[in-house]
């Protein structure tokens, strides 16, 4: 019930807040200002993908997966730009994954505190370089003089890969309860073999939860590629030590093309991009839920 | 776990099966004997993409060429990061030292159009070199302007803001755009200048010559300059520009042969190469924004060398009559003997 | 009967029965070399950038950072117009992000009944998934029009008093980029907001609203006020996002070396420019300004990220220590 407030009684809770009709009406207002934004973040969401879907949708046919790129005028497909993708992603996974775990095992298992906290700055500073300036980083350090290769892109992913990796895989080990090392030091096995076989299975949910959504985050990574792969034959190739042409880089050159052909091309690779990376953000939630339920098991 | 590995080999097993009936799908039918990488200027690009399976068909050499602009593929050839470069613009005597042995061969030749955007108009532009000018600095803002109404008094120009659009990376095109306007207006020399990167007073830069098409065709009142090639593929309009004879003309293949009517019966640098704003004596049809196209070579380009040369002989001779439909000029025959003369200084 | 006598063990020479195993020391030398490896990298980034911009930095000096010049014809360069569209285009999308994604964390950590928080917390993490240059790509061709033909012109019948929403209306520049990094921020900072408001204690928010406050009271004197340093951490993560991105930007603020009076123009940001030029620069001036324009960022981005690390490290020893 309310009323016209005169004077604010301070020991008359119910006048506190000038009249409980008024605050009734705030509360309204925010739990609307809070819906409308969740909804506004999802209309977006939705734009961004219908769009996509619908531009690109109608070039994803059989030829656009097997043919090339195109040259001036002519219609092809992403065929080579996604082996291209396939094979860089995978050798910056490979430069990335063992080093990081490595690094965040020297973390939980073996630093002192300082030490480890120490690393742990390092890391986060790594993670915050922006992806332009890595690119800039290992064009001038490896690409001047030596030509652009595919190794060079992979090096410079594994590089934004690393830090994502590494925190990932350290608080998961850190989550790993004490005692199975003490378990397992109990029972004499040596200390490598303890966290190599008891503790980084334990954590594997964790890991490779963050392992995929580093491989998403740097898969669509377009700026260190076109410093290090951004000059390569219109042809599916192999060849590593030259550069490779990749799904971002050629969204971003088609991006900007006036020919609705180039354009459309560029929506159906947008489309390809997205689903790969909407698939390992699933799998990721996957490994999630499996690495909780692991845990709460043991 | 055993379920993720066996997910994992399948679809690096899928991978690798689309990659090799790709591979299979695409291979050309002969062996090649050797494989060259390039880039650089995307002025030449559409004569290039005509060429690069002619050569694989003809010399067994595999051309890769991405079109990144005439800045890049000087510095990248500079860098020696590809084996040849291309470029509109020729190279200066500070980069000349830094490419440490290069050399620079003509190979292609077209004219510079002028393509724009205005809804609705009931005839073609015509522009001459100090509107231009003065568009590109600003002094001109809107499509009714008095002085474009002057060259164009039967045409309905609307109230219009004018965007001109330029090149945001390197480029032989801008290079060549702002030469014409520096001959044309004093004010531009000393303002802006020649480069391939200048600093424009005003509207939209975007990256190469499709990313310059690409906002005049989404741009209503754009205006840009961009290789002819490009505006017959999009089907765009582009202005008539005066010459020094009083003419309208057009970037078409006639248009810039009567550009070059002032040419040397023996060219013997690069400098003897500017054609833009030709004298008087070229006629009424000469189009004043011709340019040459080159490719860059290091003269020391170890086992490259015999592959560079037969490519850069094929492209100055057979190479030139792909030209025509796309607007390019066959290169006339002072110009091919300078190229003989400067392929020779390719070694290994 | 036998006689024993005592005698003290021999000292252990076998390496195993001490307990120090090869493969330990082994397993722990290779995680060091490891750690090694990524904070040696983190220094050669760093030297690198700097060595490779020092003919810039010698030429120019700090005051590099506020002049406003580009001009390769002269050779004359000054990083302020970058300066400024990377200032102003982050600064927008920081004033348009924090609140939304403060809201969105709300809705879904106090609002939202369980069934309806996952998915929809699952759809604001996709946003995040999705790579800048799709957005980008979205942002020239969708995007931009629209701003243009409809945005713009509103912006303009509403608040066209104002310089910075005057002009002709376009399909690229400081606005449509500013935007375009908003969506790019959103998920971060709501992502961050959402775990911190989950760890607000219970009992807090409970007692304020035992004692007779409404929700909103209790989140905006409670929760708020609690994870107010958090917030802050959350909303210079997003920043330290926003000045970085260069492919998008690229894409949709225009690429004019200028400095904009109005939003609707086009301009040009750090990010953006060292992608446009980087690969075109024809001389050695050019090209090691465009390095100091790196180094600029670099510097911007990691203080930004030094300042969120140590509001997140204060932050948890007050939390400690309550």
């Amino acid at each position: 019930m309310s009323t016209v407030p005169t004077a604010v009684d301070p020991y008359d809770i119910t006048q506190r807040s000038n009249g409980l009709r008024r605050r009734r009406i705030v509360e309204k207002i925010f739990g609307v200002v809070a819906i409308a934004s969740a909804l506004l973040a999802c209309a977006i969401l939705v734009t961004v993908l219908a769009t996509t879907l619908y531009k690109g949708f109608s070039q994803l046919d059989l030829t656009f997966f097997t043919k090339p790129r195109p040259l001036f005028g002519e219609k092809g497909g992403i065929a080579d730009a996604l082996v291209g993708s396939a094979v860089i992603v995978t050798m910056a996974m490979l430069m990335a994954i063992p080093v990081a775990i490595l690094v965040a095992i020297y973390m939980a298992e073996y630093a002192r505190p300082r030490v480890s906290k120490g690393l742990r700055v390092v890391l986060d500073v790594l993670n915050g370089v922006p992806a332009i300036v890595v690119g800039i980083f290992v064009f001038g350090l490896l690409v001047v003089g030596n030509g652009q290769s595919a190794i060079f892109g992979a090096f410079a992913l594994a590089i934004l890969m690393l830090p994502m990796v590494a925190r990932a895989t350290q608080e998961i080990l850190e989550v790993v309860p004490q005692s199975l090392r003490h378990a397992s030091l109990a029972l004499g096995v040596s200390k490598w073999r303890t966290t190599w076989n008891v503790i980084l299975p334990a954590a594997i949910g964790g890991i490779l939860t963050g392992v995929v959504i580093a491989v998403a985050r740097i898969a669509g990574e377009t700026a260190p590629l076109l410093f290090t792969s951004s000059i390569a034959a219109n042809q599916v190739s192999l060849d590593i030590s030259g550069a490779l042409p990749t799904l971002p880089v050629m969204i971003y050159e088609n991006s900007e093309s006036p020919d609705p052909a180039a354009q459309a091309a560029g929506w159906a690779a947008a489309v390809v991009l997205i689903g790969f990376v909407l698939v390992l953000n699933i799998l990721a939630k996957f490994f999630a839920g499996r690495k909780r339920r692991q845990l709460e098991g043991a | 776990m055993k379920r993720v590995l066996a997910l994992g080999v399948l679809v690096v097993a899928a991978v690798a099966t689309a990659a090799f009936a790709a591979q299979t799908q695409t291979a050309s039918a002969r062996p090649s004997a050797g494989s060259l990488v390039g880039t650089g200027a995307t002025f030449p690009f559409p004569l290039i993409s005509k060429w690069i399976p002619a050569v694989d068909e003809a010399l067994g050499i595999r051309i890769t060429y991405t079109p990144t602009g005439s800045g890049t593929g000087i510095a990248q050839i500079t860098a020696r990061t590809v084996d040849f470069g291309g470029s509109d613009a020729p190279l200066s005597p500070d980069q000349l030292t830094a490419c440490k042995g290069c050399v620079v061969i003509p190979w292609a030749l077209a004219g510079l159009s002028m393509p724009y955007n205005i809804p609705g108009l009931n005839g073609r532009l015509r522009l001459d070199g100090t509107t231009l000018a003065n568009i590109y600095l600003g002094t001109i803002t809107n499509w009714n302007s008095p002085f474009i109404k002057r060259l164009n008094p039967n045409l309905n120009l609307p109230d219009l803001r004018i965007t001109p659009v330029y090149r945001s990376d390197g480029s032989g095109s801008t290079y060549a755009f702002t030469g014409y306007l520096s001959e044309i207006s004093p004010q531009w020399k000393s303002k802006v200048g020649q480069n391939t990167t200048v600093n424009f007073p005003t509207g939209t830069g975007a990256r190469g010559s499709s990313g310059v098409a690409g906002v005049v065709k989404s741009t209503a009142g754009a205006i840009t300059y961009v290789d002819a090639a490009y505006s017959i593929t999009n089907k765009f309009q582009f202005a008539l520009l005066k010459n020094r004879a009083g003419g309208f003309a057009t970037p078409g293949v006639r248009g810039v042969t009567r550009a070059l009517c002032d040419l040397p019966a023996r060219v013997t640098s690069l400098s003897q190469l500017k054609i833009v704003d030709p004298p008087r004596k070229c006629g009424r049809l000469a189009y004043p924004l011709s340019t040459f196209t080159y490719v860059i070579v290091p003269t020391s380009s170890g086992d490259k060398a015999a592959d560079l040369r037969r490519f850069v002989y094929w492209a100055v001779t057979q190479g030139q009559k792909f030209g025509p439909p796309l607007f390019f000029v066959p290169l006339p025959k002072q110009v091919q003997g300078f190229a003989y003369r400067e392929i020779k200084k390719i070694q290994s | 009967m036998t006689s024993t006598t005592y005698e003290p063990p021999a000292p252990e020479t076998d390496l195993r029965r001490r307990g120090i195993r090869l493969g330990d020391v082994l397993f722990k030398g290779i995680a060091i070399v490891a750690a090694l490896a990524a904070t040696v990298l983190l220094g050669l980034i760093a030297w690198k950038i700097l060595q490779l911009a020092r003919p810039a930095i010698q030429d120019f000096g700090l005051s590099f950072i506020w002049t406003d010049a580009w001009n390769p014809v002269t050779n004359d360069y000054g990083a302020l117009a970058f300066v400024y569209g990377t200032a102003v285009t982050s600064i927008i999308a920081l004033v348009l992000a924090t609140p939304l994604s403060v809201a969105i964390a709300l809705f879904l950590t106090e609002i939202a009944p369980r069934k309806v928080a996952a998915p929809i917390a699952t759809m604001v993490e996709l946003l995040a998934a999705i790579p800048s240059v799709v957005l980008g790509l979205w942002g020239i061709l969708v995007f931009g029009p629209w701003v243009r033909d409809y945005l713009e012109p509103w912006l303009q019948d509403v608040l066209g008093f104002l310089p910075m929403f005057s002009g002709t209306p376009s399909q690229a520049g400081i606005l449509p980029a500013a935007l375009v990094l908003t969506i790019m921020i959103i998920p971060i900072t709501s992502a961050i907001c959402r775990e911190l408001f989950i760890r607000v204690p219970q009992e807090l928010m409970d007692g304020s609203l035992a004692l007779g406050s409404t929700r909103w009271e209790a989140i905006r004197g409670v929760l708020l006020t609690y994870a107010a340093p958090g917030i802050a951490a959350a909303v210079l993560l997003g920043l330290g996002r926003a000045f970085g991105e260069a492919i998008a930007v690229n894409q949709t603020i225009g690429n004019a070396n200028i400095i904009p009076t109005s939003w609707f123009e086009p301009g040009n940001s750090l990010g953006s420019k060292i992608a446009a030029e980087y690969a075109g620069a024809t001389s050695v001036e050019q090209a090691s300004s465009i390095l100091y324009l790196a180094a600029i960022l670099m510097v911007i981005s990691l203080t930004t990220n030094v300042i969120a690390q140590v509001i997140v490290v204060r932050f948890e020893r007050a939390r400690r220590a309550v």
